[in-house]
């Protein structure tokens, strides 16, 4: 009986030898777009999520907003090498490219490349959804964090004739300076008259 | 003296192997070589066989690479004679008269 099924997975073999050189450039090309994508990635997570925003939160929801992240970047993270994986392939590698040995080894390849392919989809998905996760965490944390911390005025120290006020700068005008003093936020108006001299400071 | 070729019609078909094909590993191990006739145009050729696309040697994590494990069971090979045969598909890709062989690795 002639397979020629057989044959032609010999002049595949016979074909992969003679364009090996232009095989390895063109995986080698996918993997460096691949690479600088995940570059990208990196932008995605860090950007979207800055440090300002998780500075005001209590210590358990930074440290889970962090977490997020981490796993977030761990499965984009392999998401995308599989993604590459999947797409750029290792047909031929580490094997003997006799007709029967390749024969074999494509079914493998297609098996294995939709596994690759199934790992890609979920951790991207899961990845995806542990960042949005991480910056919902932060729209809703500081609303119910914010009145514990400290206040977001700059801070002043102003001089009377009776002694030094230390507080938040609320409001001055020709008539008076009110701070807010305390962190009940008690607020203390000087009449301008009063006042010697004006200075900004870190913190009272 | 070298064998008479045979311009045969194209036509391909699975034949026993002709002669007494040697199959060679090269020194580097990368290569099988095998040479012999082909059994219906009885031209005689070399069929090659590669370890591997991207390379023969797999490094692990950036160390010794290792020589290849031999080839077992036997080679597909087919006639890449070069000779014009009559009734050749020209969107074919081979080079020869059609006929494939197997050839057991020693
Ligand atoms: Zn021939
Ligand atoms: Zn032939």
């Amino acid at each position: 009986m002639t397979d020629l099924t057989r044959k032609r997975f010999a002049q595949l073999g016979q074909q992969l030898q003679l364009e090996q050189l232009t095989a390895v450039r063109k995986q080698a090309e996918g993997w460096r777009n691949g690479l600088t994508a995940l570059t990208g990635l990196v932008g995605v997570v860090f950007v979207l999520k800055g440090r300002e925003s998780v500075a005001g939160m209590p210590a358990v929801w930074r440290w889970t907003t962090a977490a997020l992240l981490v796993l977030a970047f761990a499965l984009l993270l392999t998401g995308a090498l599989a993604a590459v994986r999947a797409a750029h392939g290792r047909l031929g590698q580490r094997m003997w490219l006799s007709g029967d040995r390749l024969m074999s080894a494509v079914l493998d390849e297609v098996e294995h490349t939709q596994d690759v392919l199934t790992t890609a989809r979920r951790c991207s998905v899961v990845g995806l959804s542990a960042v949005v996760a991480a910056i919902a965490v932060s729209w809703v944390v500081p609303a119910e964090a914010a009145k514990d911390e400290k206040p977001a005025g700059p801070q002043v120290l102003v001089s009377t004739p009776v002694g030094i006020t230390c507080g938040e700068l609320v409001l001055s005008n020709g008539d008076a300076v009110t701070v807010r003093t305390g962190g009940k936020g008690k607020l203390r108006r000087i009449p301008a008259g009063d006042v010697r001299s004006l200075t900004p400071t870190s913190r009272c | 003296m070298p064998p008479a070729h045979d311009l045969t019609p194209f036509r391909e078909q699975e034949l026993a192997p002709a002669g007494n094909p040697a199959v060679v590993r090269s020194a580097d191990g990368r290569w099988y070589t095998v040479t012999g006739p082909c059994p219906n145009c009885h031209a005689n050729s070399v069929f090659r066989v590669a370890y591997g696309v991207l390379g023969p040697y797999k490094g692990r994590w950036l160390g010794r690479r290792s020589e290849p494990e031999p080839h077992s069971g036997s080679i597909l090979v087919y006639c890449q004679c070069g000779f014009p045969h009559p009734d050749r598909p020209s969107e074919s890709p081979d080079t020869g008269c059609g006929a494939f062989w197997d050839v057991p690795v020693p």
